[in-house]
């Protein structure tokens, strides 16, 4: 059975030119580089590290675009973990996007709502905007623990 | 045992019983009404295929009474007929056919025209089958995705073999119960161990969930009692069986006319005996082992082989005609059972022609043994194609009965259309509407082609008809299944407001407190000392970029230049037919930096919007969306400023933070952005914050509040607070095609401004006339909201928001009017009170107190 916990992360927006964005080399402490859009990235990381991931990106992206935007975004967004042999499995009876492999990431619809999805190690974290925090689990639990794939 | 109410009698349910089965057992043969004739229609099909029995359940119509569990207590009507199923007048129609040919509404009532609304109406009122249960509240059905390899359609033998042979994860659904209905003892011993196997394997398997269609992808969507849940898998195999052929002959739709295997079940399952003397015509090998289920309860049995000719009754079969192979005979019966052979429900097949759909048992071989279903199933599992098996031939039709039971046509009528030109199995069905029923084509669709062929149409105008999902009808709940699910978003205070006891409500897409408990002492409080009210829910941007300045100019229709670091203003954001989409405010923060709140449902139109114009100008702007990342609570009242210096060493004074304006402040050793308001009409702060710091900042300000005897508020004082200075809510107060004219908002506009989104409509309509606008009024009573405001009895507007007001005195509130000759009217009814047109704001006119 898969298990779903809440996890903390720090989350760091860049909002920047395209190009400057393609140009950008990733920040270190663990962060991972997610790019949302043609003209934004996200960099996900351990929440204790969050000034730093911030300041860096903030100091190389300023380089190729002056005036692009690098903020700390961790309140907006509720991290989920999704781990075990049945991550995927339980994933399905939340989203019809494929459940990212290790190292990947995918954006789209999971429980209705509009998230992002990282393929990891251990199964798989789920991001959604924080005001769905609840929204999420609950759907979680109904869908998929009454299946029996997901432990309550 | 139990007993269900029907049509107002007690009727008593044996455990298994469906809702037919017990009413059969009371002595109900006639189940329906047909729908144009009013012929009497009893149980046919028993296996959920026709649409004869369809009943009533509990307030909801067209529930299947042959496959509907009897439950106790529940509550059955009949459907059709006037004044009632058993005694209906409208049976009259069945002598009628002359006057009703077939398509004949295409033809008739046609002149004058007003003759069609009226004849739509009785046509409406005779035919049909269930009331909608307009006034009960259907629930929702939750929507759920699955992702399998292998989906198995139908829980009989082969579906089963195929479920515990294919490989990966594997949901087999059915729309019924696994084996319920089964009579035969070897398919139940061969049922219950392919699916102990199939369970086995961890095969998941959904009992009474519908598939309804094959999609490209592949996409099945199943239906069941609670939710819909949308399959996404590589491989479908379709084994839903076969029923058996529908029976074309004179008077083939008359109670006691059966399908052999519903008048089985009936006798075997549930123990009651479909007639004291049946004819069984047992052309297949189903039919003789029918017969001798039929012997065994106790009934007395005719068996022949042959073409039925006739069967002849008036409220129910009293006897047949037969074409056996000795010549003609005719039987005295109560009962006819038909084997005539088999027909695959293969709607699902034929629907999808795609590479990895497989059908296997009886829809690929009609009729197959055990052996065959169990074999084609697993073959099915591991994606080999089987050759289908040819089938019975095209069914017989007699000279006379009902092909269509569901729509009522006649091969009489067939013949009619044939002859009026239309000569194809596709649009004989259009003219005819055969197959076009509940049962969507389940019994005819083979007889309609087998009619085609035999009149000798061309080769590619006969043949079956096209297979379209649905193949079961659906109910609305079903159709919108996900839609209107409800997805709420919280702000981070949520259970604070709950632990409050706040009533928590629905506001768009957010749950908000209503009220925690004392409106009048809310609206007092911010009236009189301090509140504070969690505005979290208010969308929340940042714009930067080199453009964004640019980006907001021809966005908004204010002059963004002139705003200074530090000041706020008031935005509407209008479109291109320069109607009001939104309002909030825009405050510059500095560097080219604009911070952008919009109204809470309005969030997303406004990002949509802003990221729509800067690709299309291609701006060099970057536009993040803050709403779920900053929360915001709005302190409010005479005291609001002494509360945040409690909490505060910042400079809070009018200097620091002028209104309308902002400043970054720290409260509580909360970072906040501190925006000056005024849309309660007194002294107000938002302080905007990150969201995880809500709770300590929230908790906080109550804490240091007591001095004042602080109270949260919420909506609902919220409601009154803003009415009181005639400040609108969007989409409450306002019209989709309101402007700002119409809203008294052209201050809030710069038309001298060269462009901006909505200019160019706006200055079109500067030209016309005012025709509607929205005011304040002034009542002598309170009316509902809604209430229409009339001048002479005429309806001239609409009340939009009311409210008695302790701090104006009287019941005020706000709503559109239109010209009556040309002028606006200044006095009004609104259903019993008076309403006088009056300027606003209601409270503080003049506009001191949010200055402080």
């Amino acid at each position: 059975m898969a298990e779903l916990r809440a996890r903390s992360l720090a989350v760091v927006l860049c909002a920047a030119d395209p190009a400057a964005l393609d140009a950008l080399v990733a920040p270190g402490h663990g962060a991972r580089m997610l790019r949302t859009a043609r003209d934004e990235a996200l960099f996900v990381a351990p929440p204790d590290v969050a000034p730093q991931v911030g300041r860096e990106v903030a100091d190389r992206i300023a380089a190729m675009d002056d005036d692009a935007v690098t903020l700390d975004v961790s309140d907006g967004w509720a991290a989920w973990d999704l781990t075990g042999d049945d991550a995927a499995h339980a994933f399905s009876y939340l989203s019809q996007l494929d459940a990212p492999i290790e190292g990947a990431f995918v954006q789209g619809d999971v429980a209705h709502v509009a998230a992002k999805v990282l393929g990891t190690p251990s199964g798989l974290i789920m991001l959604v905007p924080a005001y769905w925090r609840a929204h999420v689990r609950e759907r979680a639990v109904r869908d998929a623990s009454a299946r029996e794939v997901l432990s309550p | 045992m139990g007993t269900l109410r029907f049509e107002g009698k007690f009727v008593e349910v044996h455990d298994g019983d469906t809702i037919a089965s017990a009413l059969f057992r009371h002595g109900i043969r006639t189940f329906n009404r047909s729908l144009k004739s009013h012929r009497r229609r009893g149980l046919y099909c028993g296996t959920g295929d026709c649409a004869n029995c369809l009943v009533t359940v509990d307030g909801l119509p067209g529930e299947r009474a042959c496959v509907t569990p009897a439950r106790d207590g529940a509550d059955v009507i009949r459907e059709t007929g006037w004044p009632s199923t058993e005694r209906d007048a409208l049976a009259i129609n069945d002598k009628l056919h002359w006057a009703m040919p077939v398509g004949f509404y295409y033809k008739m009532f046609v002149r004058p025209r007003w003759l069609w609304e009226l004849a739509e109406q009785v046509i409406r009122r005779a035919t049909g089958t269930g009331t909608l249960p307009v006034s009960a509240r259907a629930e929702p059905k939750r929507t759920r995705y699955v992702r399998v390899d292998v989906l198995v359609i139908g829980g009989g033998v082969a579906g089963l073999a195929a479920a515990s042979t294919a490989e990966g994860r594997v949901l087999l659904a059915d729309e019924g119960m696994i084996a319920a209905g089964v009579s035969d003892t070897g398919t139940r011993v061969a049922i219950d161990r392919l699916a102990a196997q199939a369970r086995a394997a961890g095969v998941e398997i959904l009992e009474r969930h519908t598939a309804t269609g094959i999609y490209a992808g592949l996409s099945v969507p199943l239906v069941g009692p609670q939710e819909m849940v949308e399959v996404e898998c590589r491989r479908v195999v379709v084994a839903t069986g076969a029923l058996e052929a529908h029976g074309v002959f004179s008077g083939n739709d008359l109670p006691g006319v059966w399908l052999a295997r519903g008048a089985a079940r009936m006798a075997a399952i549930h123990g009651v005996a479909p007639g004291e003397r049946a004819v069984v015509v047992a052309n297949t090998t189903q039919g003789a082992a029918c017969a001798q289920t039929l012997r065994e309860a106790g009934v007395d049995v005719v068996e022949v082989t042959g073409r039925v000719l006739e069967a002849r009754g008036s409220k129910q079969v009293s006897s047949v005609s037969v074409l056996t192979p000795e010549g003609r005979r005719a039987y005295s019966c109560d009962a006819l059972v038909l084997s005539l052979g088999w027909a695959p429900r293969d709607s699902l097949l034929r629907m999808s022609p795609d590479a990895d759909v497989f059908g296997a048992g009886d829809v690929l071989w009609p009729g197959c043994g055990l052996q065959d279903a169990e074999t084609s199933g697993r073959a099915a599992a591991r994606g080999e194609r089987l050759e289908p098996r040819l089938g019975d031939p095209w069914p017989i039709l007699e000279e006379d009965g009902y092909v269509c039971v569901c729509e009522d046509v006649r091969v009489h009528d067939l013949e009619a259309a044939w002859d009026e030109g239309w000569t194809s199995s596709e649009i004989l069905k259009r003219y005819t509407t055969a197959t076009m029923g509940p049962c969507q084509g389940a019994l005819c669709s083979r007889h309609l082609a087998a009619f085609t062929e035999s009149k000798g149409a061309v080769p590619n105008a006969q043949g079956r008809t096209t297979a379209r999902p649905p193949v079961r009808a659906p109910r609305l709940e079903d159709l919108i299944g996900g839609i209107h699910e409800v997805i709420e978003r919280r702000t981070a205070l949520h259970d604070l407001h709950v632990a409050a006891d706040a009533r928590m409500d629905h506001s768009g897409v957010w749950m908000r407190p209503g009220h925690y408990g004392d409106v009048d002492e809310e609206i007092r409080a911010v009236r009189e000392r301090v509140s504070i009210m969690d505005v979290s829910t208010l969308g929340k941007f940042l714009v930067g970029g080199r453009d964004a300045r640019a980006l907001l100019d021809w966005t908004l229709p204010l002059e963004v230049g002139a705003i200074e670091p530090g000041r706020t203003r008031y935005l509407l954001a209008l479109d291109e037919a320069g109607y009001v989409m939104d309002d909030g405010l825009l405050a510059a923060l500095g560097d080219g930096t604009y911070y952008l709140t919009s109204t809470s449902g309005g969030a997303d139109r406004m990002e949509a919007s802003l990221r729509d114009w800067a690709d299309r100008l291609e701006l060099h702007v970057h536009l993040v969306n803050q709403t779920a990342q900053l929360g915001a609570i709005n302190v409010a009242g005479p005291n609001a400023r002494d509360l945040l210096a409690e909490l505060s060493h910042d400079d809070l004074s009018r200097t620091a933070i002028p209104y309308p304006g902002h400043a970054d402040i720290t409260v509580a050793g909360v970072p906040c952005r501190a925006i000056a308001v005024g849309f309660v009409g007194e002294l107000s702060y938002e302080l905007h914050h990150p969201r995880g710091r809500s709770g300590d900042l929230w908790t906080a300000l109550l804490e240091a509040g007591r001095t004042w005897d602080i109270r949260p508020h919420g909506l609902d004082a919220l409601d009154v607070l803003r009415l009181e200075k005639g400040h609108f809510f969007l989409a409450q107060d306002t019209m989709p095609d309101d402007h700002p004219a119409k809203l008294g908002l052209d201050w809030a506009v710069t038309m001298r401004k060269p462009a901006f989104v909505g200019k160019m409509a706006l200055e079109r309509m500067a030209g016309l006339p005012l025709a509607r606008k929205l005011v304040g009024l002034r009542f002598d009573g309170t009316p509902q909201r809604g209430a229409p405001l009339t001048v002479d009895g005429a309806i001239v507007g609409r009340v939009t928001s009311c409210a008695r007001s302790a701090a104006v005195g009287h019941p005020i509130g706000l709503g559109w009017i239109r010209t009556v000759d040309g002028e606006f009217p200044a006095a009004l009814r609104a259903g019993g009170p008076t309403a006088s047109v009056v300027a606003t704001p209601f409270y503080d006119p003049s506009g001191v107190k949010p200055r402080g």
